[in-house]
């Protein structure tokens, strides 16, 4: 563990680095989407505007498909080009092209599409409370124990909600295509999460008619959060025909706008939680929990996002009659994806927000209730997966310690009761498996490969990608560490699906803790063969054997069982795990909300950059933070967001102090980082709320307009 | 029209639609790509640039508004020493993520480190209040600009 800055940060502040629009090929095209700006309905006709001449520019429909019109996903239901039923607002309808950026535009808003209107579900409460409206696969977690009679216990059951919320990355998605005709090979240049998802969109939309695509990643890629997870398949695919149709390169760059229509966000939740919890020892005895997501109007990956989610719905708590079920329902709005959390911020948010309902209920503080319940050795998960160690309970005291809690929550009583402006402390625990779910690294099989150069340099070829959370600094890091190498020397190689065997997709926490461990194995077993004490002496001796290349594959634990039927067994093999504090001060007159602290502890084994994972949870609590505040984007009643005017993030002017400790770093494996910081930040907030005002709003975000409606039906 | 005007301390002239935004001759016409395209209307700071001294966002400002004035962009602020100073800071916290917004801090946090400089997080927080930054959660680059300002009064003494 040592200080190791980021490769890339002063190109990053120069101006020098590339992100994708910074790319420009002679004989350039623009890329743009015509898109539906409805919900639901049959295509009559597409007329095109007069006023231009339409051969100037290169126009792909579904019928220009020369494979599948079908994006590959873990369920294949979305098409890239809509035939002729519209599904959702934002579907792509047509990819046009054309040499001039600003002429293009103003072909394609100019295009008027007709069709017959159908019903639509563009509200998320009609979506997830029809029981008619299930797609997919039902999920169950059944924990079942016989606990006897229930009449004395304290019966507590409540609705949760969550909303969209978009991952705002700052740079807008965006892809390059280019065709060799001689070679039969589309190039696809992109800012994107998984390399390897684009490459089989291109080779699904174009099938047996190209003998080749490649995919890289521009040099920086503006952020990610899960929104560059799987649609940029789509943006790649359309904009490579448009390469292929007119035979000029082409980069599609989507303008905020466009981005914020047609791009995956955050599902829709609404989770039932009921409990039973005696009232003398303070155990939850029983647990049932209704969990569903809005998928939109495909399911894509929403199964997957579903999975993580029941898995995390009884969060750190060990209940002896439990039963989580988990459905997708079906709504007219663009296919909900993946962002950070991935179905656990919304069931951590349920359980978390309920714990401190059952305590206001029960009379006790929040902690004691999450003391008396917590998962410890001996306990175990509702998949009957045992718990190792008290890591959790760990986060919990630690957290409690270093924010004053008890003696806060003491004296915000007594201030409340003399004070217009309230305080309010919250409380939460979060917790995050590792990588894929169940046996999904097994299936995944993950590649590596390092090459060591003639002048002992490392090259690690990878398909995992820098999108800013410094992973390529920090693997580089694992491996030069490893073998006490110079850090100036090694690096991670740009991705690009010819030259980096398949390592997986970046995304499920799963880069550094997957990955990176992958490749610290690797390094110290070529040291072990070759044998050396330090590398650049011993390659210099042996010159002949260099440059060298090393590969290796994922190595499955065959303790870790996970039966995907019964949802039974070791969900994931390694959990991170955090407890937090929120102190936020609240104004009655204006209904706002002002965060004020967030203290937060975490447990996610070696911090391999300490530096690097601080900011890591600091950028993620602030952007669960803001879920819990302020982000929304679709509601009935106020329309559509349309960009950042509308799309309230917290700025700088709004963030909380922020604390963070890393606790149990002694693990010799670094865990999942990622994501863990955005699942559990809003129910503390939610939570200080409560203690606040003696309120509990069991919905996000907590905007005074909500906090008034809240108020007045009270 | 023929627009004229000073780019990163350098006479430079060129034929441009003046209804063109700033943004776009900075990165079209003369390559500078260091200034970003975010949100497009004004909201997210990422393609701040310095005209005649102050923070604008080059999206909104077209052709004609930067005429006969002065335009800094981060890669002309990346070349001063109080420019040099903030890279320092921002490298050695480990501020940087994506790094799509951070041209336009530099910026923003030059602007202040100039006219200003005091090491006060509540003037500091205001002056960063016109960029968006969606990786970072603003701790670190508020710890990295405080430490410049830091910086640059022990160098002052
Ligand atoms: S792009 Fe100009 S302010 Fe966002
Ligand atoms: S570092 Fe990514 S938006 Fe600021």
């Amino acid at each position: 563990m040592k200080k190791v800055r980021k490769f890339d940060a002063v190109p990053k502040l120069n101006g020098s680095y590339k992100f994708l629009d910074d790319y420009t090929r002679p004989n350039l095209l623009y890329g743009g989407f015509l898109y539906a700006k409805f919900h639901h309905g049959k295509l009559k006709q597409i007329k095109f505007p007069k006023k231009f001449s339409k051969d100037e520019f290169t126009i792909v429909s579904y019928k220009d498909i020369l494979g599948e019109n079908i994006v590959p996903e873990p369920e294949n239901d979305q098409p890239f080009l809509v035939e002729q039923e519209v599904m959702h607002y934002g579907q792509i309808i047509l990819g046009i092209a054309h040499p001039n950026k600003k002429k293009l535009k103003q072909f394609i808003d100019n295009i008027e599409v007709e069709y017959e209107e159908m019903p639509a579900i563009t509200d998320i409460e009609e979506c997830l409370s029809d029981e008619n409206n299930v797609f997919g696969r039902v999920l169950e977690i059944k924990h079942p124990a016989e606990i006897g009679n229930t009449s004395h216990l304290i019966h507590t059951k409540r609705i949760y909600r969550t909303p969209h919320q978009e991952q705002a990355y700052l740079e807008t998605q965006a892809m390059l295509a280019e065709y060799d005709k001689e070679k039969k090979e589309i190039f696809v240049l992109g800012t994107m999460q998984c390399p390897f998802f684009v490459k089989s969109a291109l080779d699904a939309i174009f099938g047996d008619t190209i003998h080749n695509s490649v995919v890289e990643t521009s040099e920086g890629i503006g952020g990610g959060f899960g929104g560059k997870e799987d649609f940029p398949n789509i943006i790649a695919g359309i904009t490579a025909l448009l390469a292929y149709k007119s035979g000029r390169p082409v980069k599609t760059v989507l303008d905020r706008e466009d981005d914020i229509q047609i791009t995956t966000k955050r599902h829709p939740s609404r989770v039932e939680v009921e409990s039973y919890t005696d009232p003398i020892t303070h155990k939850i005895r029983k647990l049932n929990i209704d969990y569903r997501l809005d998928a939109g109007a495909f399911q894509t990956l929403s199964p997957v996002v579903l999975s993580r989610g029941v898995l995390h719905a009884s969060s750190g708590y060990a209940v002896e009659d439990c039963y989580i079920k988990g459905r997708l329902f079906r709504s007219n709005t663009p296919s909900n994806g993946a962002f950070r959390g991935f179905g656990a911020p919304q069931a951590l948010f349920a359980i978390e927000s309920h714990i401190d309902n059952v305590a206001a209920q029960l009379g006790i503080d929040p902690y004691t209730l999450r003391k008396k319940n917590i998962l410890k050795i001996g306990k175990e998960f509702p998949t009957s997966q045992p718990i190792i160690e008290n890591h959790l309970e760990d986060c919990l005291e630690k957290v409690i310690e270093i924010s004053d809690y008890h003696e806060k929550y003491r004296e915000y009583k007594q201030w409340n009761l003399e004070h217009k402006v309230k305080k309010g402390i919250g409380l939460s625990l979060g917790l995050h498996g590792g990588g894929y779910t169940g046996n999904g690294e097994k299936i995944l099989n993950s590649k590596i490969k390092l090459v060591i150069e003639k002048n002992a340099d490392i090259n690690i070829y990878v398909a995992n990608t820098d999108m800013g959370q410094g992973a390529h600094t920090t693997l580089a890091q694992m491996v030069d560490e490893a073998i006490e190498h110079p850090h100036n020397k090694t690096r991670v190689v740009i991705p690009n699906t010819n030259k980096a065997p398949n390592s997986g997709p970046t995304v499920a926490s799963r880069t550094i803790y997957i990955v990176g461990n992958m490749l610290r194995n690797l390094i110290k077993e070529v040291k072990k063969e070759l044998g050396f004490d330090n590398l650049e002496t011993y390659v210099k001796a042996h010159q002949a054997d260099f440059p060298r290349e090393f590969r290796s594959l994922f190595k499955p634990d065959p303790q870790a069982i996970f039966d995907d039927e019964t949802y039974k067994g070791v969900a994931y093999k390694d959990y991170s795990w955090a407890a937090c504090v929120v102190e936020i001060t609240y104004d009655p007159t204006t209904y706002e909300i002002n965060l004020e602290k967030c203290w937060n502890v975490l447990d996610i084994g070696e911090t391999v950059n300490p530096e690097i994972a601080r900011g890591q949870v600091e950028g993620g609590v602030v952007q669960a933070l803001g879920w819990g505040l302020s982000e929304f984007f679709y509601k009935k009643g106020f329309g559509r967001k349309q960009g950042f005017t509308d799309y309230t993030m917290l700025t700088s002017r709004d963030i909380p102090e922020l604390n963070i400790e890393f606790i149990h770093t002694d693990n010799p494996i670094p865990k999942g980082l990622g994501e863990i910081p955005m699942d559990y930040p809003a129910p503390a907030l939610r939570n200080a709320f409560l203690n606040a005002t003696g309120v509990g709003i069991d919905e996000i975000p907590l905007t005074p307009e909500k906090i008034f409606a809240n108020l007045e039906e009270k | 029209m023929k627009l004229e005007f000073i780019l990163n301390d350098k006479a430079v002239s060129l034929e441009v639609d003046p209804m063109k935004r700033l943004l776009d001759i900075l990165r079209e016409d003369f390559g500078l790509t260091g200034t970003k395209e975010s949100c497009g209307e004004g909201e997210c700071g990422a393609c701040t640039v310095l005209l005649d001294g102050k923070p604008v966002t080059s999206c909104l400002v077209n052709a004609v508004h930067a005429e006969n004035k002065q335009v800094v962009t981060s890669e002309g602020i990346a070349q001063k020493p109080l420019g040099k100073l903030l890279i320092a800071c921002f490298d050695e916290t480990n501020a940087v993520q994506c790094g799509f917004c951070f041209p336009g801090f530099l910026v923003s946090s030059y602007y202040y480190l100039k006219n200003d400089g005091e090491p006060n997080l509540e003037k500091i927080k205001t002056a960063l209040s016109g960029n968006i930054c969606r990786c970072t959660g603003y701790q670190k680059i508020f710890d990295s600009v405080m430490m410049a300002c830091h910086r640059k009064q022990e160098q002052e003494k």
